[in-house]
């Protein structure tokens, strides 16, 4: 008798245990489509739901909210598609939210993204609508890089031609090898640039003692206050600079206008190309260049900020505005 | 002309099984719900059907978990999709693997036991000693076996379910440093009720395969003990073949209603 | 003793005929069973004692003929009604047919079961039949931990535990070695005689018959084909009967 009560309390327990696997297993999938819990129903409206299933799971900022519980077609363009949304999480729905189709994964599942949006608005009811986006679809993603990658590869059929062309020395350039008048004329204005640059290098250079001496001694600072004469000196200083600054203005246009010359073919390439010292040349005064306008970038915004410089840029400032007027 | 007849014996005999067959499942549903229930001798029958199955269930369901995980591992690593793990091990398992694989088992343990039981019963009169004795043996040991069966599979199914999830999230949390609540997280994220379902379901009628054909070729032993041997071999080799088919026709079935 | 019988039939079997496909085995056997009386029914294997006496006790269908016990006629009874008739039959199988999978005690209330109303007070009947048969120590005890013998008592105490009024016998010394045999015997006539039942006894053991029996029939070729006392029938001249006695 007594081992069939504990035959009894064992099957007992073994009914009870696997009948409350079975009960929580269903629950748990049940509580992941929200079938208990209060939830509440929003609706968005899609032009291509991208294989969205009933069920697939809906994300707000990247947590799992709620299922998509309704999948209707409108009309030819418009689907609308039902969500329900844990109840807990309505406080944090705003109105002007925005839905998108997304998959989890490379290979996952279709989910409804749902992104706050900046701004206030006012929070989400039941059976509200909220505004959808369409998102680039991974499909449309490969068609675009597609296009791109057919235009890349005609753009280095072209450069081929065109560099095959060059080394045969055909066409217009080739004429260009004679044109000495015209390279004589580039070795100029890159003379010129050189000395503009080197020049806007050493005003800068003072222009930086200055700085430094203004900074590391406050007595200096307060005698340009009063010496009207140290004053002076300083304005002429900023006038060089502002006419290196115009030489390199100057240089400048005038590389621009032989790189137009460059472009409407009017000769020279084919110099430069052979000619690798130039490259060089031109190389480093681009970085002088460079490195001239970075520093002196630094230099007038330090200049800006130095209080003893403030009421002159204010008075170019009243000057540009009194000439604007 | 003697084999074409030989065959065409061997169909016959095999019509006339699966008739017999199907008088024996009608002889149960017309008792199984009429008065009195043999409740005593159910809940016995329970108890050796599955407590006593536990233990054989949970070891091949945990080395099942254990050795599905470990083989599909490489695959999906080549693949780059461990982390789908969870979900492929979780589906298969629940939906065709476990049940099917549990439920010959049980064939092999339940199924024959019956089958030699009754069958040895029926050689040595203990059934005849049983009517003659004013219970109906039908009800007692057909009746509460085959109900016992269909009751507890579905029981041992879920149990072994879980232990062979259990032994695939041991796997993980060793090789693939998967924790056991991110595994499960991922199991019931993958997991729908047309998973769970219908495999329940399956389960029930897989119980009632092995009852009845147990019960049907030991009830119907024939004499000796060569009868019983055969009984209960029979028994077992027509359960799986019928586990099969009801498999079969299971997934086509849950396949047509779980369609979206 | 056998100007004590009494005369009216308990168990009266007419014209019975059972056939499996084209093996006639009973072809109109007839006989009668009166109230206290111990009849021995000899036949060879495969005569049709066994199917006699299972269609006698509703286990088989008889293809024709009657059976009347009691005054029933035992092939026109409904379920319910013959299970009411087969509390006054005791039946000892060949092989005991102990329940395996119970306990002595089980084995012994499982006809009691059915009739719990009736029989309210198990516990006192068991022990009773146990008692009856001299193994009262073995009530807690599987069959599997008894021997031959105890098995044949066991079975023989579950046979009379309702104090039937028809015991029937198949083959109750089968198996057993002379001595326990023996004191089968001896056990079957305690009880007759304890409990006034009329018993059929199916055997053939020519010494069961010689020790027990008070009128013994002959079933040969399917028919009652001879009755008669033991003496009657062994100083018979057919071939036929003559072929039991040797």
């Amino acid at each position: 008798m007594k081992k069939s009560n504990t035959q009894k309390i064992n099957l007992g327990l073994f009914v009870i245990i696997s009948t409350l696997i079975l009960v929580s297993a269903l629950y748990f999938i049940g509580n992941r489509q929200n079938l208990f819990g209060k939830t509440f129903r929003i609706h968005v409206v899609f032009n291509n739901v991208i294989g969205l299933q009933l069920g697939n799971n809906v994300r707000y900022s990247g947590i799992n909210v709620g299922t998509v519980k309704k999948i209707t077609m409108i009309n030819d363009t418009t689907i609308c598609v039902d969500m329900l949304i844990e109840d807990k999480i309505l406080k944090h729905l705003k109105k002007n939210a925005v839905a998108t189709i997304g998959s989890d994964g490379l290979v996952g599942s279709m989910i409804i993204n749902i992104t706050p949006n900046k701004g206030t608005s006012k929070q989400l009811i039941d059976g509200d609508t909220i505004s959808s986006y369409s998102r680039i679809s991974t499909d449309d993603m490969l068609t675009t890089l597609n296009n791109t990658n057919e235009n890349a590869a005609i753009l280095t059929a072209d450069l081929l031609k065109i560099t095959t062309a060059i080394n045969r020395g055909e066409g217009t350039l080739g004429l260009l090898i004679n044109d000495t008048e015209m390279a004589s004329d580039f070795k100029q204005t890159i003379l010129h640039l050189k000395t503009a640059s080197s020049g806007a290098s050493k005003t800068i250079d003072e222009l930086n003692k200055i700085i430094a001496s203004i900074k590391y001694d406050k007595s200096v600072a307060a005698v340009l206050l009063s010496d009207s004469i140290y004053a002076d000196k300083m304005k002429s200083v900023i006038t060089n600079l502002e006419k290196s600054s115009i030489e390199i203005d100057t240089v400048l246009t005038n590389i621009n206008e032989v790189v137009l010359g460059i472009q409407k073919g009017k000769g020279s390439l084919n110099y430069m190309i052979n000619d690798t010292i130039l490259i060089k040349d031109i190389d480093d005064i681009v970085k002088n260049i460079k490195e001239g306008s970075i520093r002196l970038n630094e230099d007038l915004e330090a200049l800006k900020h130095n209080i003893f410089f403030r009421g002159y840029f204010k008075k170019l400032e009243k000057q540009k505005k009194e000439r604007k007027k | 002309m003697k084999k074409s007849l030989h065959i065409s014996d061997k169909i016959k005999s095999f019509l006339i099984e699966i008739g017999e067959l199907s008088f024996f499942a009608n002889r149960f549903f017309k008792e199984a719900f009429v008065k009195p229930f043999e409740f005593k001798e159910l809940l016995r029958q329970c108890y050796y059907m599955g407590n006593r199955s536990l233990l054989l269930v949970g070891v091949t369901g945990f080395i099942l978990g254990l050795v599905f995980t470990l083989q599909s591992r490489p695959t999906l690593i080549e693949f780059g999709a461990e982390s789908w793990m969870p979900s492929m091990v979780s589906i298969s398992i629940i939906r065709e693997i476990g049940p099917v694989v549990i439920a010959l088992i049980c064939a092999g343990r339940i199924g024959s036991g019956i089958g030699a039981e009754l069958g040895s019963m029926r050689v040595t009169e203990q059934i005849d000693a049983m009517e003659v004795s004013g219970t109906n043996p039908f009800k007692y040991l057909v009746v509460t076996r085959i109900m016992a069966a269909t009751l507890m599979l579905p029981l041992l199914i879920i149990f072994g379910d879980t232990i062979a999830l259990f032994g695939s999230a041991v796997v993980e949390y060793l090789k693939g440093e998967v924790s056991f609540q991110l595994y499960f997280n991922k199991v019931f994220n993958a997991l729908e009720f047309s998973d769970l379902i219908p495999a329940i379901i399956k389960s029930v009628f897989f119980g009632f395969a092995i009852g009845l054909v147990g019960c049907f070729k030991g009830y119907n032993c024939k004499k000796g003990t060569v009868g019983v041997g055969e009984a209960s071999n029979s028994a077992v080799v027509y359960t799986s073949m019928l586990l099969f088919i009801i498999d079969f026709i299971a997934v086509f079935i849950s396949d047509i209603f779980f369609e979206i | 003793m056998g100007n004590l019988i009494d005369i009216r039939p308990v168990l009266k079997i007419n014209n019975l005929k059972k056939s499996f496909g084209d093996n006639h085995v009973l072809k109109g056997f007839t006989m009668a069973l009166n109230k206290g009386e111990n009849l021995v029914i000899m036949g060879k294997s495969g005569s049709g004692k066994s199917v006699m006496i299972k269609c006698l006790v509703g286990l088989m269908l008889p293809d024709s003929g009657e059976i009347e016990i009691m005054g029933n006629d035992i092939t026109k009874l409904k379920q319910q009604k013959l299970d009411n008739l087969r509390t006054e039959l005791g039946f000892l199988f060949q092989g005991s047919a102990l329940y395996d999978s119970m306990t002595v005690r089980e084995n012994l209330e499982f006809p009691l079961r059915t009739h719990k109303e009736k029989y309210a007070d198990s516990e006192k009947l068991v022990l009773e039949a146990l008692e009856n048969v001299g193994l009262a120590d073995a009530i807690d005890l599987m069959p599997a931990e008894l021997s031959g013998g105890m098995k044949r008592r066991i079975a023989l105490a579950r046979a009379i535990i309702l104090h039937p009024k028809i015991i029937i016998y198949d083959e109750p010394t089968t198996g057993l070695d002379p001595i326990t045999a023996k004191e089968i015997l001896q056990l079957m006539r305690e009880i007759q005689q304890k409990q006034g039942a009329s018993s059929l006894i199916i055997t053939h053991d020519i010494d069961c018959s010689r020790v027990i029996s008070n009128r013994m029939i002959l079933l040969i070729d399917g028919i009652n084909y001879a009755e008669g006392t033991f003496k009657e029938l062994s100083s018979s001249k057919d071939k036929k009967i003559q072929a039991f006695f040797k």
